[in-house]
């Protein structure tokens, strides 16, 4: 009797840490604290840094006409998840072994990324996007966010949902938008002001910076 | 035993009188800097704010007696009407006028082709007929398009600058030369009748016979164009006088506002609009009905009208008025020969215009008085019907011109610009045609250098108040507020002394040497020496205790925190929108997403709060929360540390709860704006007289009425405090004033769908605004100072079915805080009395967002951090915008100034207006001391370090403010050339100064020396504590 209550003190006792430290608790192992949680990293390699942002990027503004944002979408979405597979997977560093290519997650991924750009576009509507009239261009924007996100996000469901490892390439991604949204109220009258295109092209930057660096900040 | 109680009485009377006489000095040291900084706004105003030189000389040449002596071939020139009729309509638009075509997007039925009269009489006698009587000429005002510089510039002849846009309320009598009072010297008997401004310009040269009528009164839209027909009808057109042609007046003036008025109050688009042109047309017709061949009618506009009715400033629509001549008399004006100058299409954009001056050289020729002498217009072409009365006009008008810019000598003889003037006036005197081009380049001239500024008192300006900030920050931030009560007594007499030997030095200085031209007057001297004596008074102090390297250290240790940094980031963010016009006219979306930003980081903070200890605060918390687990502190001491404990799981949900309300709120009320003129297609105006009144946002005030209190209640309950008092005052009081409130402008709302006012229902309505405000602004506020503790004795059991029972006090935990927010509410009700109903939304979550942050910034232990005030001064100006102002002239609501009173009266309008405006700016500034005293319990502050610490928060929402209006100082200074200067950076620079002095004078009086001083008083001797 009194071993069998204190396993399940013990067992309270767990569920409760994870809960405080992290959003769910993955099921296998749980008898060893260290291969629970081992450590997430990225390689600080120059393998990660995401190239093709940059091409869609310049077909976007130079080739595309007058900034098709759907296009560019179509564009990302592929680009986004031969990324993850060829790059981004391959650097990341899950206590020591490195992580396989999980296809049914690559999918869930996307389907989370879709349903990810809801809150997203309802936090740019916050931030003073216009409620009605444009909603199909804020859409559009918060899908790119969300896909910008997109090996943000795979990440987090390949790696026990450490959220803390990997929302500073979120933040990036939301900072590059935030500083882009400067050249909206300016006068100058140019095609490229038209909403959403400014605060698209701000979060690719951002987005290429925090890919390309992100494993360098803590 | 009882003299040791005798002794604790008498320390605790003196400490008492201690704390007593050092918050009387914190208050005078304030006021001190205040006052530096009063004296640097007014000195800046001085240097930028344009005033033109006018000239008192008066023109005495009648153009018969220059025919006359000049060799003109033997031309002989004589007035060429006996008597004028000159009506002006307020606020004629000049597509009021015309015929506008049904189909053209902007045409509307209630403000197009209601007046016919004009063109048709234009139209088809004059040009039709070829009767050439009658002309019609679109009129192009000089901003700003305020009904006083018009009326200067329509007799003047003159450009009135900005500074005269302020004197609206205050017109006084016209010195420099003018149409009137030529026509006054030259023995014409002028009736007046309508707009009390032209009682205020001309008195002294206006008919005793005169009936001047109240004019800034614009809720009445009858009483003025009613007392004008029927002057008119006794006057001239059932005049058995007039028609015997002995009528007493020479010169009949009759000045409308009704269409101004509906413009003022119903906007362009409403019904009203269609009967009072409807009206005025019936009115114009009767006119000329009975004109005879020797009366010249003259019909005008003095400016337009933007499309919410207002104006001002100088969009298009603004300026665009009408001008119309008419004689009985065939053949008294030449038309343009082409008559396709006349073109009506695309609501007469492309109609031939002339400047409004041009009307003063043009009636002067007309009536032959001499032409005013400070004239910059040309006579109208068409008033000339042949070549040598052209020439003769251009010759006269030319020699007025050339003399006016040799005696006012504005371009020193030698100066390129004098060259220029040379040349064009030569070749004017050979060739007479090409002599509107001298005219042209003089009115190019005369535009530009009116923009006159005084670069030593700008100068002055900008160093004292930057001056000022810095006492400020070392004062309120640097120095430890214990220091600073030490030194305050010290400060107070030397800054007395300073003044006295500033001033007695400068005097001296200037007595024996010629003192510099902007300060001559004594007034500025003495001025200039009290910002002397007060800046060297503080430095000398602050710099006998401290080193400039400490307080540079001081400073960059202060900004070492991470919510230091971010709040200083978004002052900066803030002070630089000024750089660049577009960030200016985009304000009010700029500020919305600055809030959200912050919002964003509190949330952030809420969710990953374990991972992140930077915070300074919360880190202390977390040592100490780990301090007391090693020492294994038993229970009833948790108690005293349950304050610094890092935040519980529920209170991170609350948390993330209050950072969603701050967000919500500011996006939910920034869709209530009032829309820039320059913001174009890409805002739609929300706030409009028509949805103001609108059922949808009666309704919403009904419900906002009664849920606003039991959030307030909600609030409360978090710290137990909805005890004592309170439930009075938010139950009872709150609700009876926001009832009144809300009857108040439900009854606006009823009237404004009445087609005519009821009186019955304007006198109630004054009668009940009037006690609301005198119950919101006096009784309660009086009643607050009886100090309406919000504590209650709460008895429970200690144990079930025990007789034990157990009393603790109810709302302790938060005893200053409650009771100061029963002193916001009183403001809020105030503010709420003079707000539309879509203002009174937006302050209901005003007052939610300045709830929420203060737990906040609560539960992040940042109770001193400069990043609260920062947030709620964001909040501040973010309301502003979202009660429907803008930083522009227009945009005043000055129809509020009718709420208490039906005439203008000091105070009560002044009064009205200010709330109106500055609202959410006084509540930020009296709320701004809840940081310190919301959740303080008693027994754990000084009453010095509390006080102490009310300051300093004062200090900071200050400092922003000073750093913002330093910001539009440098960069108005800078822009002084820009071509949007007084319609978008001067009015920013007004609104910024405008706000520090209302922050400073709000923060002062009520915040500091009023509520706090007397709150902690209160409290700290119901604890007998000092």
């Amino acid at each position: 009797m009194p071993v069998k209550k204190r396993t399940n003190a013990i067992k309270k006792k767990s569920v409760t840490f994870s809960d405080d430290t992290t959003v769910t608790q993955n099921e296998h192992n749980k008898k060893d604290k260290d291969s629970e949680h081992p450590p997430v990293s990225v390689k600080k390699t120059i393998f990660t840094i995401p190239i093709h942002l940059l091409g869609l990027l310049y077909c976007y503004i130079f080739v595309s006409e007058s900034f098709d944002t759907l296009k560019l979408l179509c564009g990302l979405i592929p680009t986004q998840i031969l990324y993850v597979i060829l790059q981004f997977n391959r650097n990341t560093v899950y206590g020591n072994k490195r992580l396989k290519v999980n296809v049914l997650l690559i999918f869930i991924a996307v389907f989370a990324a879709l349903g990810v750009s809801l809150p997203i576009m309802l936090g740019i509507i916050l931030f003073g996007a216009p409620l009605i009239d444009k909603s199909k261009e804020t859409l559009l924007l918060a899908l790119h966010a969300s896909f910008l996100a997109y090996p943000a996000i795979y990440s987090v469901f390949n790696c026990n949902f450490k959220v803390g490892t990997w929302k500073k390439y979120f933040i990036f991604i939301i900072l590059g938008g935030w500083i882009s949204c400067i050249v909206i109220p300016l006068d100058w009258d140019r095609e490229w002001q038209a909403w959403p295109i400014p605060v698209v092209i701000g979060s690719y930057i951002g987005a290429f910076f925090g890919y390309s660096t992100g494993s360098y900040f803590l | 035993m009882i003299r040791n109680r005798m002794e604790q009485l008498s320390i605790y009377k003196i400490r008492f009188l201690k704390f007593r006489q050092s918050h009387t000095l914190y208050v005078l040291y304030l006021t001190a800097v205040a006052a530096l900084q009063f004296i640097a706004i007014a000195f800046f105003t001085k240097g930028f704010l344009l005033s033109r030189n006018v000239l008192d000389d008066i023109n005495e040449l009648k153009p018969s007696m220059y025919a006359a002596n000049s060799s003109n071939n033997g031309f002989v020139h004589q007035q060429k009407f006996e008597k004028t009729v000159i009506l002006v309509i307020d606020a004629l638009r000049f597509d009021f006028v015309i015929p506008v075509n049904t189909n053209n997007s902007a045409y509307n039925s209630n403000h197009h082709n209601k007046i016919t009269t004009l063109y048709d009489q234009f139209c088809k006698e004059s040009v039709g007929k070829k009767q050439n009587n009658s002309l019609l000429l679109k009129f192009l005002a000089d901003p700003p398009t305020t009904t006083l510089q018009r009326l200067k510039g329509l007799t003047t002849g003159s450009l009135p600058t900005f500074i005269d846009a302020g004197s609206n309320f205050d017109g006084t009598v016209i010195e420099e030369d003018n149409l009137i009072k030529q026509m006054y010297l030259n023995n014409k008997e002028v009736f007046f009748v309508g707009d009390d401004t032209w009682d205020a310009l001309f008195s002294p040269f206006l008919s005793n016979h005169s009936i001047p009528y109240e004019s800034l009164n614009v809720w009445d839209l009858d009483t003025v164009d009613n007392g004008v027909i029927s002057y008119f009808n006794d006057n001239l057109i059932r005049s058995e006088e007039y028609k015997k042609k002995n009528s007493q007046w020479n010169v009949l003036i009759g000045h409308m506002l009704g269409v101004d008025h509906v413009g003022h109050k119903y906007g362009p688009n409403h019904f009203t609009m269609k009967e009072k042109q409807l009206q005025v047309n019936n009115f114009i017709n009767d006119i000329i009905n009975v004109i005879d061949d020797d009366t010249l009618l003259v019909i005008m506009g003095d400016h337009g009208m933007d499309h919410t009715g207002n104006h001002g400033g100088d969009s298009i629509d603004e300026l665009e008025s009408t001008l119309f001549l008419y004689s009985k008399r065939q053949n008294v004006w030449k038309l343009e020969d082409d008559h396709s100058v006349y073109n009506i299409d695309d609501l007469g954009s492309n109609y031939k215009s002339i400047n409004q001056i041009d009307l003063v050289p043009t009636l002067a020729l007309l009536l032959d008085i001499p032409i005013p002498f400070n004239n910059l217009g040309w006579p109208i072409k068409e008033i000339a019907v042949n070549e040598l009365e052209q020439q003769f006009f251009s010759n006269i008008t030319l020699d007025q011109l050339k003399k006016y810019q040799e005696t006012n000598g504005l371009f020193p003889t030698g100066s390129d610009k004098y060259r220029m003037l040379e040349n064009l006036f030569n070749t004017s005197k050979e060739n007479y045609e090409l002599s509107k081009e001298y005219q042209a380049y003089l009115l190019m001239l005369c535009k530009d250098l009116w923009a006159n500024f005084e670069f030593p008192s700008i100068a002055i300006g900008i160093i004292f108040l930057f001056l000022s900030l810095i006492i400020l920050i070392t004062t309120t931030k640097l120095i430890p507020s214990i220091v600073v009560s030490q030194m305050v007594p010290i400060f107070v007499p030397l800054i007395i002394m300073m003044i006295f030997v500033s001033h007695l030095c400068l005097f001296s200085l200037f007595y024996v040497f010629q003192p510099p031209a902007f300060i001559e007057e004594r007034f500025w001297c003495s001025l200039l020496a009290t910002a002397i004596g007060i800046t060297l008074a503080c430095f000398s102090q602050i710099f006998e205790r401290y080193s400039l390297k400490w307080l540079i250290f001081r400073f960059f240790g202060e900004l070492s925190d991470y919510w230091s940094r971010v709040g200083s980031v978004f002052i900066i963010l803030h002070a630089v929108i000024f750089t660049s016009n577009s960030f200016t006219i985009w304000e009010d979306r700029i500020i919305s997403f600055f809030i959200a930003t912050i919002g964003l980081f509190t949330m952030y903070e809420f969710i990953f709060v374990p991972n992140r200890e930077s915070t300074s605060a919360l880190l202390s918390g977390v040592l100490i929360a780990k301090e007391r687990d090693s020492k294994k502190i038993r229970n009833f001491e948790e108690e005293v540390y349950s304050d610094c404990l890092p935040l519980t799981k529920i209170q991170r949900a609350l948390g993330i709860y209050h950072s969603l309300i701050l967000i919500c709120c500011t996006r939910i009320s920034s869709f209530i704006t009032i829309c820039r003129e320059e913001q174009g297609d890409f805002c739609t105006p929300t706030f409009s007289t028509s949805s103001n009144y609108s059922i949808n946002t009666i309704g919403i005030l009904f419900v906002l009425m009664i849920v606003v209190p039991f959030c307030i209640q909600g609030y409360y309950n978090l710290t137990s405090s909805f005890q004592g008092s309170a439930p009075i005052w938010i139950n009872l009081f709150l609700r009876l004033v926001l009832f009144g409130v809300f009857c108040l402008w439900g009854l606006n709302t009823v009237e404004n769908y009445l087609n005519e006012p009821i009186l019955e229902i304007n006198m109630f309505k004054i009668s009940l605004a009037r006690s609301l405000a005198g119950v919101s602004l006096i009784a309660l506020n009086f009643g607050w100072i009886f100090g309406p503790l919000c504590v209650n004795l709460g008895i429970t059991r200690t144990k079930e079915n025990s007789k034990e029972n157990s009393a603790t006090i109810l709302g302790v935990k938060n005893i200053y805080g409650s009771q100061y927010f029963l002193l916001v509410l009183n403001i809020f009700m105030a503010v709420m009395i003079f707000s539309k109903p879509l203002a009174q939304i937006s302050l209901y979550l005003m007052l939610n967002q300045i709830l929420s942050v203060i737990e906040i910034i609560d539960m992040f232990k940042l109770k001193e951090n400069i990043i609260g005030p920062v947030i709620l001064n964001l909040i501040a100006y973010q309301h502003f915008f979202t009660t429907g102002h803008q930083a522009t002239i227009p945009a005043v609501q000055w129809d509020a100034g009718f709420i208490l009173s039906e005439t203008i009266s000091f105070p009560l309008t002044h009064i009205a207006i200010f709330l109106n405006t500055f609202g959410p700016q006084v509540l930020a500034s009296v709320a701004i001391a809840l940081f310190t005293l919301w959740k303080q319990p008693p027994l754990v502050l000084k009453p010095q370090t509390m006080l102490g610490r009310i300051v300093s928060n004062c200090g900071c929402l200050l400092i922003y403010n000073t750093v913002l209006c330093l910001s539009t100082f440098i960069w108005v200074t800078h822009f002084r050339r820009h071509l949007m200067v007084w319609k978008i950076f001067c009015p920013r620079f007004i609104f910024a100064s405008l706000s520090l002095i209302v922050t400073q004078i709000i923060v002062i009086l009520i915040t500091i020396a009023f509520a706090s001083g007397r709150l902690i008083r209160q409290i700290n001797s119901f604890f007998w504590e000092f």
